[in-house]
């Protein structure tokens, strides 16, 4: 790694002066010249068809990255949506399908979308509709193929709806080819209308087509790009990285996945359009499942998540496979006759593309996960001096957002009778508890005794199957976690579950979600109210660091996955405030903190509640609970076996028994 | 042909078919059951074993359907084939797990199941580009003996095939239930942590599931050549995607679901072929994958797993 840096740093040197956004945009628009020019220059119409098709590939790329690389979703099967795509517009420009003539087909006929064709058995209908109209019509179908795939799989686990995919993959061209009525079976359609412009039809020429292409491509990026940097593209990583978390921070799972294979299979569905308007002709086996692999091939190989990574790795491979392979098997059939190997003038690389790419596939995963153009940047630790800079330790400033939310009267949570069962285990039997609005209540009890699962009984994780469960006076059992985060109940985790991959700002983002209101179209376009919106999400998840003295915020833009353990918990809580909840879920906050971190921490708590945030809280640490708590709740098997203030609980008889067992050598212990 | 022969013959087509996918499902259910890894390198361990299958018995000198054999040294190529197939394609199963997934054991998300696609994927052009893409004649030394049940009509290869399917998954079954190794799996499966606390090898037990898994599937493959008369790099796909499907109908992880489902699904394309058209065949078996997964997605025998995350 640091051979790495002393590389880049010898390169980057010239330009260090530079700023890396700049830098960036100067590359793009390198990158976007050296593409314009390039038929200008090199004016081989089979080198550029060829160009034309890597493009074509790459949106695809882009497309599946958004399902595989952003979300998270294996999809085996993305073929399919290039294939509905491809015959939504074969099928519209093609003589294929040609319905009787009637009145029904007069406005049809007068916007240009159908013609009337004179036949001996009565007139038919040709439809004729324009590319330009296609392309976004074929993406909105693709789109909804893609909600009618997800809808009944994305509850699936990861590995499950890899092979689901593969399914629909493989059931898409059986469609095709069985009903030769509309598709002309596995003959294919042809005679597909070439796209026209101004009256000009795009014909042969390669030229055209690859300008169409490298326009999608450069759209597909700025929508990827945009995206990615959106409320909703973190909805995205945060399921990739942990779905439970997500939820629980008020990313609604499904719809979310929904989305973004929706968005994938827009992509793929207007490439389809674009692919058979080039080629003019359709056929089952264009679409099938190595077509599907040679995309997510395209994806590892530049990187998932990476925008330009896949871009990079869908053009390099496509390139590779048409200009690259038949020179580089022309070079050894030459090395073979110079060195008398006869062997070698056999080899044929141009067969072996697949066996190439499941190589690639093998050896990126065992040596190079992420990709050719990783999607994020190798980060430094913080240096000693920045490390030491400025030490404010338990210092907290006035969070003006979470005082006026928290602060809000409301009637506190009432839990009543919840019991939660696993097969023959009653993991909690008809526990009643009520945290008064303002209140820290906390709950103890040894290992195993319900505690966790009474909090994701509360939060929406785990099903009750008995009781009631009521927030601000209205019931919240049964409602699923994002909708329970949204009503201001807010949690973390025991074990840590943090956006492992994810920087400390984005993870506070993420808790951000529920309270943020950008969709996905305002992510793409922008909007002042959006750019308001993320400025003010941006200063909101600043302010919730400034309570952690610097802890966080020096590290802000650090991956989680680099930080302490005892920042780990800090962040969890950041992440939990940024959704600016009423009430905040604390499971053992302390955990694994030395004792000068757990007092820090435990003014910070204090300085949440004296804001009016209302806690519940699992600690261990009973010096920890009676600083905070005004009443403790004893769980013991799933019991509640004790409740008053923290003095009283722990003179409790059943308590003590409880934690130092039940026998009497335990009993004597305790009087002795 | 009456109705009733109609079915019987397909109960036996489908039995037979059954089998086969049994067999290439239990080497689904042992690695699931013990990785949660859905090994698309099996798909292809299957092809191979199935030329591996071809290739012994031509070692043999039997070539074609020409060659008919009867009695003792009858079963003795047959057995002689099964165990080279079986011990072969288990070989290569252990191969695959040793460089390609086990330095990835501690990795988390998609990366093991992408590099057994791309492991698929090499063994299937490897052998598409040293064999080639025409299917082969597959060497069958039994004689043509046939029994008539109405119009039904059962021959000696069908009866054959149950006996090998049987057997094995007798065997099986048996050694994961009654051994110290198959307890050993057994816990693995449950809790693969506390597994090695209490001395287990869980990297022998995973390659033990990796060699029996593949060593079936190579079984499966000479089932599949035996079966059909020929073979080809072809085969793979769309075999493994209906043992799969048995495997998850009957439950993945568990041993006798996935033999009960290999029946189901053996019957079920026996039948839908018979009824409704061979052509829609995958897009039933699809649909009933996608059914189970999201109604029952623990299938018909299997508990419903609590999430080990």
């Amino acid at each position: 790694m640091d051979a790495d840096a002393a590389a880049t740093s010898i390169w980057a040197k010239p330009f260090a002066r530079i700023p890396l956004a700049r830098r960036q945009q100067i590359l793009t628009l390198l990158v976007a010249a050296a593409a314009i020019a390039f038929p200008l220059v090199h004016d081989n119409d089979a080198d550029i068809d060829s160009a034309a098709n890597a493009a074509a590939y790459a949106t695809l790329a882009l497309g599946l990255n958004i399902v595989v690389g952003f979300a998270g979703l294996l999809d085996l099967g993305y073929a399919a949506f290039f294939a509905i795509g491809a015959y939504a517009y074969g099928i519209l420009t093609s003589f294929q399908v040609m319905p009787h003539w009637g009145p029904f087909w007069e406005p049809f006929a007068w916007l240009e979308l159908v013609q009337r064709m004179p036949q001996p058995g009565g007139d038919v209908v040709h439809f004729t509709v324009s590319f330009w109209i296609m392309l976004p019509v074929s993406a909105l179908i693709a789109a909804g193929f893609g909600v009618l795939f997800g809808a009944p799989t994305l509850r699936l686990r990861g590995d499950y709806l890899a092979i689901v995919t593969l399914g629909f993959g493989e059931i898409v061209p059986i469609v095709v080819r069985n009903v030769d009525s509309v598709t002309n079976g596995a003959a294919g359609l042809n005679g597909i209308q070439a796209p026209m412009i101004y009256g000009h039809s795009f014909g042969v020429n390669a030229w055209p087509y690859y300008y169409v292409a490298i326009a999608l491509v450069a759209l597909l990026i700025f929508v990827s790009v945009r995206l990615r940097d959106s409320r909703i593209g973190r909805a995205w990583m945060a399921i990739r990285e942990d779905e439970t978390a997500a939820a629980a921070m008020g990313v609604d799972r499904t719809r979310t996945k929904l989305l973004a294979f929706a968005t994938g299979a827009a992509f793929a569905g207007a490439t389809g359009t674009f692919y058979v308007a080039k080629l003019q002709t359709a056929t089952p086996e264009m679409f099938g499942f190595p077509v599907s692999v040679m995309i997510l091939v395209m994806v590892v190989f530049g990187g998932m998540g990476s925008v330009w990574g896949v871009v990079v790795g869908a053009v390099s491979l496509q390139l590779l496979q048409s200009w690259f392979l038949e020179d580089i098997s022309g070079w050894i059939h030459a090395l073979g006759r110079a060195v008398h190997m006869p062997w070698m003038e056999q080899i044929d690389l141009t067969q072996s593309i697949e066996l190439i790419f499941g190589l690639i596939l093998v050896f990126m995963m065992l040596y190079r996960r992420d990709g050719l153009i990783p999607a994020t940047r190798k980060q430094s630790a913080l240096t000693y001096e920045q490390q030491h800079a400025d030490v404010r330790r338990g210092g907290f400033s006035v969070l003006t957002g979470l005082g006026e939310v928290a602060g809000r009267a409301h009637a506190g949570l009432e839990v009543k009778g919840v019991t939660v069962r696993f097969g023959g285990l009653v993991a909690l039997n008809a526990i009643d508890l009520t945290v008064p609005a303002g209140g820290v209540l906390a709950v103890i009890g040894p290992n195993g005794s319900g505690k966790s699962t009474l909090f994701n009984a509360i939060t929406g994780l785990t099903p009750a199957d008995g009781g009631a469960i009521r927030f601000d006076g209205k019931d919240i059992l049964g409602l699923p976690p994002h909708q329970i985060l949204r009503r201001g109940i807010a949690r973390t985790f025991q074990n840590i579950r943090l956006f492992t991959n994810l920087s400390v700002l984005d993870n506070i983002l993420i808790g951000q979600h529920a309270r943020l209101k950008t969709g996905p179209i305002a992510a793409v376009f922008r909007p002042p109210f959006t750019r308001r919106e993320e400025a003010a999400a941006r200063e909101w998840a600043t302010e919730i660091m400034t309570l952690f003295g610097n802890r966080l915020l020096p590290r802000a833009t650090q991956t989680v996955s680099h930080l302490s353990y005892a920042n780990r918990r800090r962040v969890e809580i950041a992440r939990a405030l940024g959704s600016r909840p009423k009430l905040l879920l604390l499971d053992e906050p302390t955990a694994g903190m030395n004792p000068a971190e757990t007092l820090e921490l435990a003014e910070q708590i204090k300085s949440l509640h004296a804001l009016g945030l209302t806690i519940l809280l699992i600690e261990h640490k009973l010096d920890v609970v009676t600083r905070l708590a005004d009443t403790v709740v004893v769980l013991d098997h799933g019991e509640k076996i004790a409740e008053g203030t923290p003095d009283a609980v722990r003179n409790n008889e059943a308590v003590l028994q409880a934690y130092l067992g039940r026998g009497t050598l335990a009993e004597g212990l305790v009087h002795a | 042909m009456a109705l009733s022969d109609l079915l019987l013959q397909q109960t036996i087509n489908g039995l037979s078919l059954g089998a086969m996918y049994a067999l290439l499902a239990l080497g689904f259910t042992l690695v699931y059951g013990i990785l949660e890894l859905i090994n698309f390198s099996h798909f292809n361990v299957f092809m191979v074993g199935s030329f591996i299958g071809l290739w012994t018995l031509q070692l043999m000198g039997i070539n074609g359907q020409a060659v008919v054999m009867t009695g003792l040294p009858l079963i003795g190529v047959m057995m002689t084939a099964l165990v080279v197939t079986m011990v072969l394609s288990g070989g290569l199963g252990v191969l695959i797990e040793r460089l390609s997934l086990r330095p990835l054991r501690d990795v988390k998300g998609p990366a093991p199941m992408i590099t057994t696609i791309g492991v698929s994927y090499v063994l299937f052009n490897i052998v598409l580009l040293t064999v080639g893409a025409d299917s082969k004649n597959y060497p069958n030394p039994l004689p043509p003996v046939q029994f008539a049940i109405g119009d039904a009509v059962l021959r000696l290869r069908e009866i054959l095939i149950w006996v090998i399917a049987v057997l094995l998954m007798l065997g099986l079954h048996l050694f994961v239930q009654r051994s110290r190794m198959g307890k050993a799996m057994r816990a693995t499966a449950q809790d693969p942590e506390a597994a090695r606390m209490m001395g287990v090898e869980v990297d022998r037990v995973i390659v033990i599931a990796f060699f029996l898994g593949s060593a079936l599937a190579g079984a499966g493959g000479l089932i599949f050549g035996l079966y059909y008369n020929f073979t080809s790099f072809i085969i793979g796909f769309n075999a493994g995607l209906r043992a799969f499907t048995a495997a998850v109908l009957g439950g993945i992880g568990n041993v006798p679901g996935a033999m009960l489902g290999g029946v189901i699904i053996g019957l079920i394309e026996a039948m839908g072929a018979q009824f409704i058209a061979s052509a829609w065949t995958d897009v039933i078996i699809f649909s009933i994958l996608v059914l189970v997964l999201v109604f029952r997605p623990a299938g018909l025998l299997g508990r419903v797993a609590p999430n080990k995350s």
